[in-house]
């Protein structure tokens, strides 16, 4: 299953020298000879593993919202922490720009990842692209460098540590929840190939499928 | 077997075409950024995703050099004012960035407090002096190794978002004790002017030009330059 148009050329994105990518097999990358950009990573059924780990990547996030986050217990009073409600004490006065940044690169923006690899993959499955596809896949790319869900993980990390001294932390469901998704958001950016799933796209057009212009 | 023996022919072609003069500006020759779909023009818009195409960014160096001072201006409120004001029993402490470190490696929290010195002191200087020696070096020509250059613009555009780290303790820090019976954590001033630092560095790093390291003025020929 290799969909790779071998006599196409491309100018590399980052040194502008010409390259053809050859056809790989499981595991190999193509790069550029002359800057070492990566042009693309072939997996096996990367279509498959990267529908799996979207998914389930969606699942863990929106399973993070329900239960409690954490259960401080400081000075005899217990706190339980879910995720809305900590989005809500901060969010009024002068900081809520910095919330709503934080709301959008850590939840927003991964859930329209995720949701966009879903919807757009689950039509290449079933070989019947569904509407907006290529719009939905743009999103998808335009907002990859706004994702910083694991950096909120290591964030929320340092900040236990911080108040470790002040009382005892026990991690909830939710948290447990967030740590597989950003498991899950991980392989998904790892199986993520901007040149191959154009490539499946266009193998869909080929058939007669999609729009072009 | 068959597909790796096709790829040693196809390195050996590569060999062959690796000169200054196989590059897309030359020919006219552009492949979308999006959809890597190649065509043969330099601007307009991709034929397969619509997105718009440009052979070399427009205006890359002067939005680079833009952001950056926006930048370095926010760097300053970012260091001088509070992130962080702590309130325990009537007592109010501020904190700064830089205290914020001393405070954690004065209670041994030594692994934390590297992280955070690396994370929002050390990136943020680096990426700034990174972004403008890059923008120096193909404005005057001043190269030394164009591969230096561009995995220095690499490591840049990758580490950029990780300085967030801070931004993202004290906002959960906030949240997680308020309003409390005898302790109470405030967010200060230099939380709004370090996240903006951040986000102006990584569109500083977004609207460089990587291309333009490698292009090849005739000036620069005779010179002696590794490719």
């Amino acid at each position: 299953m290799n969909h790779f148009d071998n006599s196409a050329q491309l100018a590399c994105h980052e040194c502008d020298q010409i390259v053809t990518i050859p056809e790989l097999v499981d595991g190999q990358k193509a790069i550029c000879p002359r800057c070492g950009y990566v042009f693309t990573r072939y997996f096996k059924k990367a279509q498959s593993r990267l529908l799996a780990f979207s998914s389930s990547g969606l699942v863990f996030l929106l399973l993070s919202f329900v239960f409690p986050f954490l259960v401080f217990t400081a000075q005899g009073s217990e706190k339980t922490v879910t995720m809305v409600q900590s989005l809500q004490s901060m969010g009024n006065g002068t900081f809520l720009s910095v919330v709503i940044f934080m709301l959008l690169t850590t939840v927003i923006v991964p859930a329209v990842i995720l949701g966009g690899i879903n919807y757009t993959l689950i039509s290449a499955k079933f070989d019947r692209p569904l509407p907006y596809t290529r719009h939905i896949l743009k999103l998808v790319f335009y907002l990859q460098p706004w994702n910083m869900s694991e950096i909120f993980l290591l964030g929320i990390l340092v900040s236990m540590i911080k108040i470790a001294s002040l009382g005892h932390i026990q991690f909830g469901w939710s948290f447990y929840s967030f740590v597989l998704y950003i498991g899950s958001m991980a392989a998904t950016r790892l199986f993520l190939d901007k040149y191959q799933v154009w490539q499946w796209f266009r193998h869909h057009d080929k058939r007669g499928y999609g729009r072009e212009r | 077997m068959g597909v790796n023996d096709n790829l040693d022919k196809h390195l050996e072609d590569h060999e062959h075409s690796l000169c200054q003069d196989n590059v897309g500006i030359k020919h006219s020759f552009s492949t979308c950024d999006m959809c890597y779909q190649s065509s043969k023009r330099r601007h307009g818009k991709c034929r397969y995703c619509g997105t718009p195409i440009h052979i070399r960014k427009k205006d890359s160096l002067q939005n680079t050099v833009a952001l950056l001072i926006t930048s370095v201006v926010l760097y300053v409120p970012a260091n001088i004012y509070p992130i962080m004001y702590t309130t325990s029993i009537g007592d109010e402490l501020a904190s700064t960035i830089v205290g914020g470190v001393i405070t954690l490696w004065e209670q041994q929290f030594y692994p934390i407090a590297m992280i955070i010195f690396i994370a929002s002191v050390m990136v943020p200087v680096a990426k700034i002096m990174a972004l403008s020696w890059l923008v120096y070096s193909v404005k005057s020509n001043r190269i030394i190794s164009r591969k230096n250059n561009q995995m220095m613009y690499r490591i840049t555009d990758f580490i950029g978002r990780w300085s967030m780290v801070d931004v993202f303790a004290v906002t959960v820090l906030v949240a997680l004790i308020q309003k409390g019976n005898l302790m109470m954590v405030m967010p200060g001033v230099a939380l709004i002017a370090f996240a903006a630092m951040v986000v102006t560095t990584m569109l500083a790093a977004f609207s460089f030009e990587s291309r333009l390291i490698w292009d090849n003025p005739d000036k620069n020929k005779g010179k002696n330059i590794d490719v």
